[in-house]
């Protein structure tokens, strides 16, 4: 059964049942539609803006795209600053990840709604930061992100809302969901039965790029980890931006290789296109994954490390 | 009032322009015409309601800048050859209104500005001496192309001999400016930092302090003015009024100040040489001429010089709608003047246009983007831009006319 048939039913159901209170139906809806999926779709969304246990929270990689017009009473983070550590290349460490989620007024039994712009790339880098320090279940991505609500002409606000502080704890960062340079190594070195994915495009897979036109963190070698499998993270999203079926993804990754059977890392070039496949993998489909956050940036600069270039690319640097 | 008191050249009459009175207005209807139906098409596009709006802004802002002429180089001229102060009260009247208007907006967007944070896209630069310089050799340009690249803009609609050279002196002067940047960078403006005032004294404070600091500016220029005309009654006709009048520039001022914020509200701030400098560094660049790498230089706010993909950018539209507009504008009130470039047109716009250039790269923006919208955020680099400006201009205003090379 869709998402959408499941979401008529609840409502129906829940109509028949309390005829006479809207709030709590739709409360109620939001319970249970909650739990059911790590996506929500737009119209969801919208029918749950006033629950007062969701926290919506935008992260998107534009400046300016939530300030002039957002969810309402969505939150702003900054990926650049708020989910990193901004000296040392690592996700924010157990402090200052805990001041951002009180901030944010989330508690470890709140709904957590992200989305973003680019086809929620930043807002599923986010799920993966957040997933890290044990905020999994309770979080999850609009699906499609800005993109369909926008196309949807949906309602936009500017006006940042007013959040009571939670009280989170600072907790120690679990590693179960990162994968290190040592663990790709071990699979491209056959030590361990893995499989990596590659989502970047084709062209950067062969080697024939080192880096998509215009990006500033580049490599000094190209191709990619033996071992690794390429499927760009785009195959895994409709036209509107919204995520294929279960059954499509299943088909997608299987003609690969991945079913579910051996554990998975995800990689792309800086870690964070490739959260979009972690997030399909792992919360969609429930395989077993890992997200390599290291990415191409730190592999294809590795000393001694083996690599494949099949376009026989020579880095020519000066 | 007399309008031409303001005036670079007498205002004329709607009588004088050369073309017949029905061919100019049917020409201007038939731009502004042109623009409402570029911007219906371009915002039925996916995506193309910033374009849209880009478009509308600048066109907008074109028929502003015309109307009132509003003209940094014409109010500073006027002030300090004729002491009238008309000109200068409207870019203070600009500048109080916009950041008016900049104060409630970024209290919605950013509600505790104490933090790390900036505003996202507001022009708020490092401040120090590179950024001195930078204004003094704007203000350099500006006396002696005789207008900002704002006024240029519009010029080029009154048909200004001397606007198309001021501009491709600006792009000659946007590439100095990549050549000199990362030398520039190293040796200070790295160590800049970067002042926003709401950050220091929030928003009420910084609203207190730049509006006080506008009124302290004001003050001694209000009792300059001429005395008010004693026969106000005079019956006014809206249409002449709107379009072939000139616009007091106390009236540009607050529609400046107004169009500033709600720019800023839908697509960022106003700024007329982000789409200069990024087609000069697209050209530099696929020439070969650039350093392989500008340092820091797109990690900075203001009128950024990305390098463009589009063909259509939204600066890039604000331009065409700005220019279209003030032609258009131009045409309905008879101030369409096309000429000749004389030699020293020629000259004075190429080497004014260069220093206007080399200005507006190295200090992120130019009298609109750094000054204007700058100010209106908070920012100390736009006050400090403009004192520099100001100094630049004068000083070589002085010197020119003492060696007889400036009017």
């Amino acid at each position: 059964m869709s998402f959408r048939t499941l979401l008529a039913a609840r409502i129906a159901l829940a109509a028949l049942a309390f005829p006479m209170i809207g709030p709590a139906a739709a409360h109620a809806t939001e319970q249970k539609q909650s739990q059911t999926s790590p996506l929500v779709s737009t119209e969801w969304l919208e029918a749950n803006l006033a629950s007062p246990k969701l926290r919506i929270v935008e992260v998107s990689v534009e400046p300016g795209v939530y300030e002039r017009g957002h969810v309402p009473g969505a939150q702003n983070v900054l990926w650049h600053t708020d989910l990193v550590e901004t000296v040392s290349r690592d996700i924010a460490g157990p402090e200052k990840f805990a001041a951002l989620i009180r901030r944010l007024g989330i508690d470890r039994d709140t709904t957590v709604i992200l989305y973003g712009d680019n086809n929620n790339w930043f807002a599923a880098w986010g799920a993966w930061v957040f997933a890290q320090y044990g905020l999994v279940d309770n979080v999850k991505l609009l699906d499609s992100g800005r993109k369909k609500w926008e196309a949807e002409k949906r309602q936009l606000d500017t006006r940042s809302p007013d959040v009571a502080a939670s009280t989170f704890p600072v907790t120690p960062v679990s590693n179960g969901q990162r994968a290190r340079l040592a663990d790709v190594l071990a699979v491209a070195r056959k030590e361990r039965n893995e499989t990596i994915l590659d989502i970047r495009s084709p062209d950067e897979f062969s080697g024939k790029l080192i880096a998509p036109a215009g990006v500033q963190e580049l490599a000094i070698r190209a191709g990619h980890i033996p071992g690794s499998v390429n499927v760009p993270w785009a195959k895994a999203v409709n036209p509107d931006g919204t995520l294929k079926s279960v059954a499509e993804l299943k088909t997608l990754y299987a003609d690969v290789g991945i079913d579910g059977s051996k554990p998975i890392i995800t990689s792309c070039r800086i870690g964070e296109r490739s959260s979009h496949s972690w997030f399909v993998l792992s919360r969609v489909l429930g395989y077993p994954v890992r997200n390599y956050d290291g990415s191409w940036t730190e592999y294809g600069n590795a000393v001694g490390v083996p690599v494949v270039n099949l376009a026989g690319t020579v880095w020519s640097g000066k | 009032m007399t309008a031409s008191s303001l005036s670079e050249r007498s205002a004329p009459g709607p009588s004088t322009g050369r073309l017949p009175v029905s061919l100019r207005v049917a020409s201007a209807a038939l731009i502004g015409a042109g623009l409402l139906i570029a911007a219906l098409r371009l915002s039925g596009d996916p995506g193309g309601s910033r374009l849209a709006l880009s478009l509308s802004f600048g066109a907008l802002f074109g028929f502003v800048l015309q109307r009132a002429r509003f003209c940094f180089f014409c109010l500073w001229r006027d002030l300090i050859d004729r002491r009238d102060p008309r000109g200068a009260l409207g870019v203070l009247a600009a500048l109080g209104a916009g950041t008016v208007g900049y104060s409630v907006v970024l209290g919605a967007w950013l509600p505790d500005p104490s933090g790390v944070r900036l505003p996202p896209d507001a022009h708020i630069g490092p401040v120090g001496p590179v950024l001195a310089l930078a204004g003094v050799a704007f203000g350099a340009g500006m006396a002696i192309s005789g207008s900002c690249i704002g006024a240029h803009l519009y010029r080029l609609g009154e048909g200004s001999p001397t606007a198309p050279f001021a501009l491709v002196g600006t792009a000659l002067g946007f590439v100095l400016g990549f050549f000199t940047w990362n030398t520039l960078y190293l040796a200070s403006i790295a160590e800049a930092p970067v002042i926003w005032l709401p950050r220091h004294l929030g928003y009420a404070g910084s609203l207190f302090l730049t509006l006080a600091v506008l009124a302290a500016l004001a003050a001694p220029l209000l009792r300059w003015l001429p005395p008010a005309d004693a026969s106000p009654s005079e019956r006014v006709a809206p249409l002449r009024a709107v379009f072939v009048d000139r616009w007091p520039t106390w009236l540009g001022g607050l529609a400046v100040g107004a169009l500033g914020t709600l720019a800023y509200l839908r697509v960022g701030p106003l700024g007329v040489t982000a789409e200069i400098g990024g087609r000069s560094r697209q050209a530099a660049a696929g020439l070969d001429l650039l350093p392989a790498r500008l340092e820091g230089l797109d990690g900075f706010r203001g009128c950024a010089t990305a390098i463009r993909d589009a063909i259509l950018t939204p600066n890039g539209l604000f331009i065409a709608g700005l220019v279209a507009a003030s032609l258009a504008a131009a045409l309905a009130a008879g101030e369409f003047r096309p000429a000749l470039p004389k030699r020293g047109q020629i000259g004075r716009g190429l080497v004014g246009g260069i220093l206007l250039g080399w200005g507006a790269m190295t200090g992120l923006g130019c009298s609109v983007g750094t000054l204007l919208s700058g100010i209106m955020a908070g920012a100390a680099s736009g006050w400090l831009f403009g004192v520099a400006m100001f100094a630049g201009l004068t000083a070589t205003l002085l010197a020119g006319r003492r060696l007889s090379l400036l009017p």
